[in-house]
């Protein structure tokens, strides 16, 4: 079947009524899962796994994948107009995109989250459609050194690029990465740091630390605060259209974003999390004033929302293709497919074409209907998330606590809540970003796993890294961040004296 | 003068949980071989790298000046109590009251005069809840108090 074919196929499949409602009830969910602060699509998905007993393979898939990109959608808005990231992946859309709703901006911001996602999920899908067999095999030549060269160059990337203090950055990287430690050692079965705790056999609960993090800590940040509240204005359609500089400046990292995203969303154990990171910090860095950035720049909206809708969509080519989960959220829809009897895996795209086609072209439908759906919709979200925060909060905790709760069903996973919206708490206090510890989390284990795979092929010769032509760019990489950031740390130091001001 | 007393404590606190974990690796895992890496290889390495970064933060902070920081203690209390009597409670008392309960403690140091609010959200939210979770997305959970 040539890629025309299968992509006419695909959109007659995903057409029909039976499919199309899943469809539309993927992403629907998706975005107000999504919007709700406290629950994201991780827990939608689980709580949805039961449901998709009863109805098709692909049926299933196509709903769980549209609660996963609807959800993308929904955490923009959510981290626009409350700081509140509803999914991991949008933490970094807050950092631009709530000076913007501070400073009046809401609708352009929220406009530019919507066009940008929209634009990376289209980019995202032609790339998956025109590259799948190629992007498979170069996913296949990846070895185990150019996996863990790959993911240290996203950990510096993310800790050196648009932060002023790197030692700090580093610190909560590396307190991430020793987190990521907890639990059962893949290798030697050796429980680490558990302490006794049969809780933490498979590890702190990443759902749990994210809500802790953000959901909690933000929560007690804002108590005290009598003017907090979502946005002081209200959106209209009018409101949402961007000036000729917004349009101007969206263009490129939209673009950026996209390229950036389905690429690391088609390597396996990336995801859409480090590349909404790696395209802020792209966009840092290219930026002609990067002072702008924290303090409203639209393209730390578009850049990032691009980059991580994208990578939603390309996800899917190491996860049915290889049966390689790229991300957590991939190996419970890989869970799913198990469900119904489907191992994911080389001969899929053969021996089931409806399932891949079909998923391609609801990727394109659920996309063009968030697209729709949300415009009329914002003034819903903007209506929810008027209230004053003193009515919202309580209900937010009680939400963040079902939502840990209803993953694993362990009230264990509450009580570690408060303990992790202690430190997140602590740690906003002084200045360390708890992204960046999320990120360790999330790649710590991948890390370790493909460095003692790296070394045990090379047999214990690190030269391994410097060797295969992949992983040495990626160690270059890393090693000109390393040195770029030095040096400036250096200038500053023996520069003008300056007062900290932040 | 006044210090810049978050990063030293914060480097201070993570130099201690980087030495702590580099202990604890070193005491009960096993270290291994570069060529056949260990349990405890990597989470040493980490610990060692925490407790070095930890004191970059901290020492040169001592010389240098920073701004003080709003920390609400009762807040935090609040908010923490809430969630973790939320977690104890759930299964003892039930959904509905471990809300209310938790509802009512998370309101307490808002700084907004008068029970009227407090009382309506301690109403909405449990049947919000319920409504959301045990009837919409069909959670199995226990809605009223176990009874002895």
């Amino acid at each position: 079947m040539t890629t025309w074919e299968g992509l006419l196929y695909g959109i007659g499949f995903a057409l029909q009524p039976g499919i199309l409602i899943y469809c539309v009830l993927g992403v629907v969910l998706g975005s107000f899962v999504g919007v709700l602060p406290g629950i994201g699509a991780m827990a939608a998905i689980s709580l949805l796994l039961p449901v998709t007993y009863y109805i098709t393979a692909e049926a299933a898939l196509i709903m769980l994948a549209g609660v996963y990109y609807g959800a993308q959608y929904g955490g923009a808005v959510a981290s626009i107009l409350m700081r509140l990231p509803g999914t991991p992946q949008s933490a970094v859309t807050a950092l631009d995109g709530y000076p913007m709703a501070r400073s009046g901006r809401a609708g352009v911001a929220l406009f530019a989250a919507m066009a940008s996602s929209f634009a990376g999920s289209i980019l995202g899908i032609a790339v998956l459609v025109l590259l799948a067999g190629w992007l498979t095999r170069a996913a296949t030549a990846f070895g185990a050194a150019d996996y863990a060269a790959m993911m240290i160059l996203g950990l510096v990337a993310a800790s050196t690029i648009g932060t002023e203090r790197v030692a700090k950055s580093f610190a909560m990287v590396t307190l991430g990465l020793l987190l990521g430690c907890v639990g059962t050692d893949v290798n030697s079965g050796v429980q680490r740091f558990t302490f006794g705790q049969t809780e933490l056999l498979d590890g702190i609960n990443l759902v749990a630390l994210a809500m802790g993090l953000f959901g909690v800590a933000e929560v007690i940040g804002n108590v005290r605060d009598p003017d907090r509240q979502a946005v002081a204005e209200r959106i209209g359609l009018r409101a949402m259209m961007p000036g000729r500089d917004d349009v101007r400046r969206m263009g490129w990292p939209t673009l950026r974003g996209g390229a950036l995203g389905s690429f690391f969303g088609a390597l396996p154990g990336t995801g859409s999390t480090l590349s909404s990171f790696l395209s802020y910090a792209m966009e840092r860095r290219v930026a002609k004033r990067p002072e702008r950035f924290g303090h409203g720049a639209v393209e730390g909206v578009a850049g990032p929302e691009s980059a991580n809708n994208a990578a939603a969509i390309t996800a899917f080519v190491p996860t049915l293709t290889l049966g390689i989960p790229g991300d957590p959220i991939m190996a419970l829809m890989l869970g799913a497919l198990v469900i119904h009897g489907i191992q994911p895996g080389p001969l899929m795209l053969e021996a089931r074409p409806e399932m891949f086609w079909g998923l391609v072209a609801s990727f394109g439908i659920g996309n063009l209907l968030l697209l729709i759906l949300n415009l009329p919709l914002i003034g819903i979200w903007v209506a929810i998330l008027r209230i004053p925060f003193r009515w919202l909060y309580p209900a937010i905790l009680v939400f963040v606590c079902l939502g840990v709760y209803s993953v694993r069903g362990l009230t264990f996973d509450i009580v570690a809540v408060a303990v992790i919206g202690l430190a997140g708490y602590l740690l906003a206090l002084a200045r360390f970003s708890p992204a960046l510890l999320l990120l360790g989390f999330v790649l710590g284990p991948l890390i370790e796993t493909n460095l003692r795979r790296a070394l045990l092929i090379s047999r214990g010769d690190p030269m391994v890294f410097l060797e295969r032509p992949i992983a040495v760019g990626f160690v270059l990489a890393s090693a000109a961040l390393l040195i770029a950031s030095l040096w400036q740390a250096f200038r500053r130091h023996t520069g003008p004296d300056r007062p900290r001001t932040t | 003068m006044r210090r810049d007393w978050p990063d030293i404590w914060g480097g201070l606190v993570l130099a201690a949980l980087g030495a702590a974990a580099l202990g604890w690796t070193l005491v009960h895992y096993d270290l291994g071989s570069l060529r056949r890496m260990g349990p405890g290889f990597f989470p040493a390495t980490l610990g060692a790298l925490l407790a070095v970064l930890g004191l970059v933060v901290a020492l040169p902070a001592w010389r240098r000046t920073g701004a003080s920081v709003p920390v609400h203690p009762l807040a935090a209390l609040a908010v923490l109590a809430s969630v973790v009597i939320f977690g104890l409670g759930l299964s003892r008392l039930g959904l509905v009251a471990a809300t209310a309960l938790s509802v009512l403690i998370a309101t307490l140091p808002a700084p907004f005069a008068g029970w009227g609010w407090r009382i309506a959200l301690t109403v909405i939210v449990p049947a919000l809840t319920v409504v959301i979770f045990s009837f919409g997305l069909q959670m199995t959970l226990p809605l009223w108090p176990r009874l002895p």
